[in-house]
């Protein structure tokens, strides 16, 4: 059975979703990736994220860069992503979505923060007719790895970490693509 | 320099073909795959992965959003030449085919320092992200053809080149190769992958015939030695998209090359993720 989400993500959807559930993410959701998400940390820690007029509360991060190519899920964890992921859970972001396994560090800050990591199939092609719009949210400079916010309907994916359980128990972490 | 429309035209035909198409025996794999998972995860996850092949190609639009480092492996033989003409019109239709497929607008601007540290920027034009130096092949024939390859970068992290020495035992080779490849199997993210093989003298032996295993290599026509590194890729149960599940390679595609009279072979393997082989072919 498919689990229909929208962000932004409430507290109670995060406790209703378990790993193993597949989902179907709607809504407005922000992407980052190497580039953009230390930046969005930085903007953070210096109290900046207000100023700069963005909202992370039970929001979602789609690790991708967006491009005239689409978007697809690039390895969440690589280091600056990986990396960004427990303090933008702190911050409000409910939903964190890429691929590949993350540290099991990593999986007991999000049980902690009460946020959850989705795995997503990269389906560029399929993708492209789910994306309803897109603008750039902050860092321009960074091109296709500014911090894009996409209006999307349905885009697919599995949970992988939740509760402190992951789907990747048996595999190894690393710095990924 | 005065370029040929004609193969201008061909070259950028067929890089877009690679980026926006699953071979027919790929596909004939991941139908395979779908059938024997038990999994219900790693089941809908090839089958998310098919259905994406089918849109793509149906649209002649990336496969993945990482449309890849485009190389190109050129066999020339009988009475066919190169020239400059040539070449100029080949890049010209790699660099029109990234602009109308549209591939991914990622060539790092800047000097030295800041294409390594990525300061200086990314250029918006998808056509000014340059091919890696092109393999000539002789060949036997009269023959001209172009084999276009799109590189995604995940694989490019999972994949080593070094040496092995050999003992004499080709399975002493062949299990250290298959143990890189199982752990960087559980890293990749984007399972099933096609493990690809070239084993030569020098570590740029290796790496052309790794290049042009993934052009020679058949999913549903497999040796002995890949289907040996295929199936112990599998026992891993890494699965689908690392999910877990018994596709975690598809196939093995190995080219053994000359070999050194010495105790060490040189390995070049290059993990392809799920999208690849990326590769199409045009006789020009």
């Amino acid at each position: 059975m498919i689990k229909h989400i929208t962000a932004p993500i409430a507290d109670e959807t995060v406790d209703g979703l378990a790993v193993g559930d597949r989902i179907e993410i709607s809504g407005f959701i922000f992407t980052g990736r190497d580039a953009a998400l230390p930046k969005l940390v930085a903007l953070i820690k210096s109290g900046e994220l207000e100023k700069a007029g963005i909202d992370l509360n039970g929001g979602v991060i789609f690790h991708t860069a967006v491009s005239p190519a689409g978007v697809g899920p690039t390895s969440s964890n690589k280091l600056e992503i990986e990396g960004s992921i427990s303090e933008l859970s702190k911050a409000g972001i409910k939903l964190h979505l890429g691929k590949g396994a993350l540290h099991e560090s990593t999986v007991r800050a999000l049980d902690e923060r009460r946020s959850l990591y989705a795995v997503m199939p990269p389906v560029t092609a399929l993708l492209q007719s789910k994306i309803k719009s897109v603008k750039i949210a902050a860092f321009p400079e960074e091109g296709m790895e500014a911090l894009h916010l996409l209006e999307v309907a349905g885009f697919p994916a599995v949970i992988a970490a939740a509760h402190g359980k992951s789907l990747y128990a048996n595999a190894g972490g690393g710095n990924g693509k | 320099m005065t370029t040929d429309n004609r193969i201008t035209e061909k070259v950028k035909q067929t890089l877009i073909r690679a980026a926006s198409t699953y071979r027919d025996d790929q596909k004939e794999a991941y139908r395979r795959a779908i059938g024997q998972e038990s999994s219900g995860t790693a089941k809908w996850a090839l089958e998310q992965l098919l259905a994406n092949a089918e849109a793509a190609e149906k649209n002649a639009g990336p496969l993945c959003d990482d449309t890849g480092i485009p190389h190109l492996f050129l066999e020339v033989g009988g009475k066919r030449t190169v020239s400059g003409e040539l070449l100029e019109s080949i890049q010209q239709g790699v660099a029109i085919g990234l602009r109308e497929m549209p591939g991914r607008p990622m060539a790092v601007m800047g000097d030295d320092r800041q294409r390594l540290d990525q300061s200086g920027g990314l250029d918006a034009d998808p056509g000014a992200l340059e091919p890696v130096p092109i393999i000539i092949k002789p060949v036997s024939g009269d023959v001209l053809r172009l084999h276009v390859l799109m590189q995604g970068g995940g694989p490019e992290i999972r994949g080593k080149t070094y040496r092995v020495f050999h003992k004499h035992s080709v399975s002493t080779v062949i299990d250290e190769v298959a143990g890189w490849a199982v752990e960087a199997a559980g890293q990749l993210g984007c399972t099933p992958c096609v493990p690809a093989i070239g084993i030569g003298r020098t570590h740029f032996e290796a790496s052309s015939l790794m290049v042009e295993a993934m052009i020679r290599g058949n999913f549903g026509v497999q040796s002995d030695l890949e289907r040996e590194i295929t199936k112990k890729i599998n026992r891993s149960q890494t699965g689908p998209l690392g999910l877990g599940g018994a596709a975690t390679a598809l196939a093995t595609f190995l080219k053994v090359g000359p070999q050194r009279a010495s105790g060490v072979r040189i390995v070049c393997m290059r993990l392809c993720c799920c999208m690849e082989p990326r590769v199409a072919s045009v006789d020009l």
